[in-house]
């Protein structure tokens, strides 16, 4: 089984970090107007509450993204492509490669700061209809696309469906 | 090819009354309200926004034309936007018609077409007359096959005809040089034109059934606003009830009135069902099912047999208990009845019915279910009991913030029922791996059990939440690309032995393949014709024989005589359609 590029941790930990930021701005502009209309008694806006919660969520979100490094991980095996992932719901998904309808790869923002690229593999299926394979490197992301493209290619032809 | 002349007056009328009444409003919005204009404006308005609706109306109908051609169905539209468009047939998964009763008095209908990977309808033609409706539908049901099937021969033979790939049509008709195919061609085009065969025709006491015992949504908010009886009701009164604090109305005043709410949601929802599938009919035609249901509104559609992708029987406890159930065939990226989700094949027959159907669609067999283990039992007796604890505490906190009820404690006395609920929740839970097929069941209120054939498998997802985890239970997915529905659910194994999920998807995984390969040697054992490779990819992909009438699941597919003989029953004469000379060279 291959693990993803190291260096996810930071795409995640990132995306927690902004998290974090929502929810201190969320809480800070929901406890202004606690104050202002006093819904709530005893609530008085401060940096506080936010700040308290926002640390709550990042430390929460980077343990996560720990954990969901440790877990993920994919493997292309005889037939299909393989993945492991999830924290809390434990996901394991098979997805022959006669079903890959096309396969691309992405690079978002974050992901190009970090010298790093998404592996996307679309099925025709109902849901879960697509599959993201984050945290490779541009070079391995593109030679798993061809490598994808390829065995789709192959067993397509083969099994003429 | 024009719309039907009678849409135009119609199409006029109802977009004339639109456009009337809307200036009318205007007008006397313009003129009372705001008392800009005099009221004697409102008339020439009147007259104007008819006007404007029925020009509108007539330049529609002189830009709408149609056109079936040898492989796309085209359609050029608009009076402002011009829009001209080429529906490729194989793309076209579903034809259907629908009629209300106006349009049935002028004998005009509205025909849909859909197509797969899209949500909205491709087309519509509004209005058509009703049997140029018909002979559209047919029609495009045949050129769809045929043109599948050229398709599905290129696939299987590309490298050997490149040279004929390029005119798919007209080389599969061609009869000088491939005596044989031709033969298979004809037969396939009788095969098309086979003899409708009613499948299922709903029978009054089925049909009161399944009103009772159906329950729509949309018919409580109908019920509260709209009849009637409403005064009986007073919402105001239940409203007085539900509010916390209030002056409290009676408890003997609320109830009544609640039944009524509910008894009136019900009738109304039973009358809906009523008017929806009032005669029901199921037919095959060819390799398709069609069906015509509506009391006001008529609608006909078809369910295209080779693109099935999941079978789904359910029923609810009170077709259970009488021993019906309900068949839903889904197909790839069926959208039909959008409105109303998907299509019923069946809408509620006697239990072994709907599964000699079923069967006769995928052959699969009868199924025996493979229950969770008992530990995910306790499981649900866990998940109800908390609910019934929230339940308690919410309404706990109620009484202490609001005054609310003060038997808040009586909630506690759910907890008798939930063992109950644990066990019958694990009984109609299961699933079966066949030889062909994986089903799966679940659910008690409405219970669903799915027939996924492993060539039709997408992916395979094994999940584990943390409690199930704890338990070593999964939840394994066999995904199609079946049309998704919010009241569909997955073909979802749920609570099962996290080892044996695991076992579970290797076989799915293998069967996958094997089925794949098997549709492999069927296409090689054919000599590389291009309509052997049709027939072939026929006997593999329409289900393995709509065995009802004829057993073309297995024979056939070595022998063209063979195969005019399974095509049988073609009395339909296969006089050549100005089409096929078009096709054909000779």
């Amino acid at each position: 089984m291959e693990k993803l590029h190291p260096r996810v941790r930071f795409v995640w930990g990132i995306g927690a970090a902004v998290t974090a930021a929502v929810v201190a701005l969320v809480v800070a502009v929901g406890t202004v107007l606690g104050e202002r209309v006093a819904v709530v008694d005893g609530v008085t806006a401060g940096i506080e509450l936010p700040l308290g919660i926002s640390v709550v969520v990042f430390v929460l979100g980077l343990v996560h993204a720990l954990a969901r490094f440790r877990i993920w991980q994919f493997e292309i095996q005889e037939d299909a492509l393989y993945l492991e992932r999830g924290v809390i719901t434990r996901i394991d998904t098979v997805v022959p490669f006669v079903r890959v309808q096309h396969v691309d790869t992405q690079r978002g923002p974050v992901e190009r700061a970090t010298g790093l690229a998404s592996v996307v593999v679309y099925t025709a299926g109902s849901r879960g209809a697509d599959v993201t394979i984050p945290g490779l490197t541009p070079d391995r992301a593109q030679r798993l696309q061809s490598e994808l493209r390829e065995l789709a290619r192959e067993s397509e032809q083969q099994d003429a469906v | 090819m024009k719309l039907h002349p009678i849409s135009l007056p119609y199409r006029a009328l109802s977009r004339g009354i639109t456009g009337a009444s809307m200036l009318f409003f205007a007008g006397v919005m313009a003129s009372g309200t705001l008392d800009l204009v005099s009221a004697a404006l409102t008339v020439p308005l009147l007259v104007l926004g008819a006007l404007l609706g029925g020009a509108y109306e007539l330049a529609y109908y002189r830009r709408f034309e149609y056109e079936l051609t040898g492989d796309t169905f085209d359609i050029r539209s608009g009076v402002f936007g011009r829009r001209e468009r080429e529906i490729p047939l194989h793309r076209i998964q579903n034809v259907d018609i629908s009629q209300n009763l106006v349009q049935r008095a002028f004998d005009i209908a509205t025909l849909t077409i859909e197509t797969a990977g899209g949500g909205e309808t491709e087309a519509s033609l509004q209005y058509v007359g009703y049997d140029e409706a018909k002979r559209l539908q047919d029609e495009l049901r045949r050129r769809a096959d045929r043109v599948e099937a050229d398709r599905a021969a290129d696939t299987t033979v590309g490298e050997t005809s490149a040279e004929t790939a390029v005119d798919g049509t007209a080389a599969a008709e061609d009869g000088t040089s491939h005596p044989i195919p031709t033969a298979g061609s004809t037969d396939r085009r009788r095969s098309t034109d086979a003899t409708e065969e009613l499948l299922f025709s709903i029978r009054p006491y089925e049909l009161v059934l399944l009103s009772i015992a159906s329950v729509n949504p949309g018919a409580l908010v109908l019920s509260v606003l709209f009849f009637p009886y409403v005064e009986l009701i007073d919402v105001s009164t239940l409203l007085a009830f539900a509010i916390p604090g209030g002056a409290r109305p009676d408890i003997t005043l609320v109830l009544p009135k609640l039944g009524a709410l509910v008894l009136g949601a019900w009738i109304i929802s039973a009358g809906m069902t009523l008017a929806r599938y009032y005669g029901f009919k199921l037919t095959r035609v060819g390799d398709e099912l069609q069906y015509e249901r509506g009391l006001i509104q008529r609608y006909s559609g078809s369910i295209p047999l080779e693109k099935v992708q999941t079978i789904t029987v359910t029923d609810n406890p009170v077709t259970r208990t009488a021993g019906y159930a309900t068949l839903v065939v889904e197909t790839a990226g069926y959208t039909a009845g959008q409105s109303a989700g998907t299509e019923s094949a069946i809408p509620l027959a006697a239990r072994e019915r709907v599964y000699e159907l079923a069967q006769s669609v995928e052959t699969f067999e009868d199924p025996s279910f493979t229950r969770s283990p008992k530990r995910a039992r306790e499981r649900y007796a866990v998940r109800y009991s908390l609910v019934v604890g929230a339940l308690t505490a919410t309404l706990y906190a109620a009484d202490l913030t609001l005054g609310g009820p003060d038997q808040w404690y009586a909630a506690l006395a759910l907890l008798a029922v939930v063992p109950v609920a644990a066990h019958l929740t694990w009984l109609h839970r299961g699933y079966q791996t066949q030889d062909g097929h994986v089903l799966t069941r679940s659910g008690f209120w409405t219970r669903t059990t799915k027939v996924v054939p492993y060539y039709r498998l997408q992916t395979v997802v094994r999940q584990r939440t943390v409690f199930q985890r704890r338990r070593d239970l999964a939840n394994l997915t066999a995904d199609t690309a079946g049309a998704f529905s919010i009241r569909q659910r997955d073909a979802t194994a749920i609570d099962i032995d996290a080892d044996d999920a695991a076992r579970i998807r290797g076989v799915l995984r293998d069967r996958l393949q094997e089925s794949l390969r098997k549709r492999r040697l069927r296409d090689r054992t054919e000599p590389s014709s291009r309509t052997d490779g049709r027939v072939a990819e026929r006997g593999t992909d329409a289900a393995d024989g709509i065995g009802t009438a004829n057993d073309d699941g297995t024979p056939g597919r070595d022998d063209d005589t063979d195969e005019r003989t399974v095509n049988r029953d073609a009395d339909t004469d296969d006089g050549p359609s100005e089409r096929d000379d078009e096709s054909r060279p000779n």
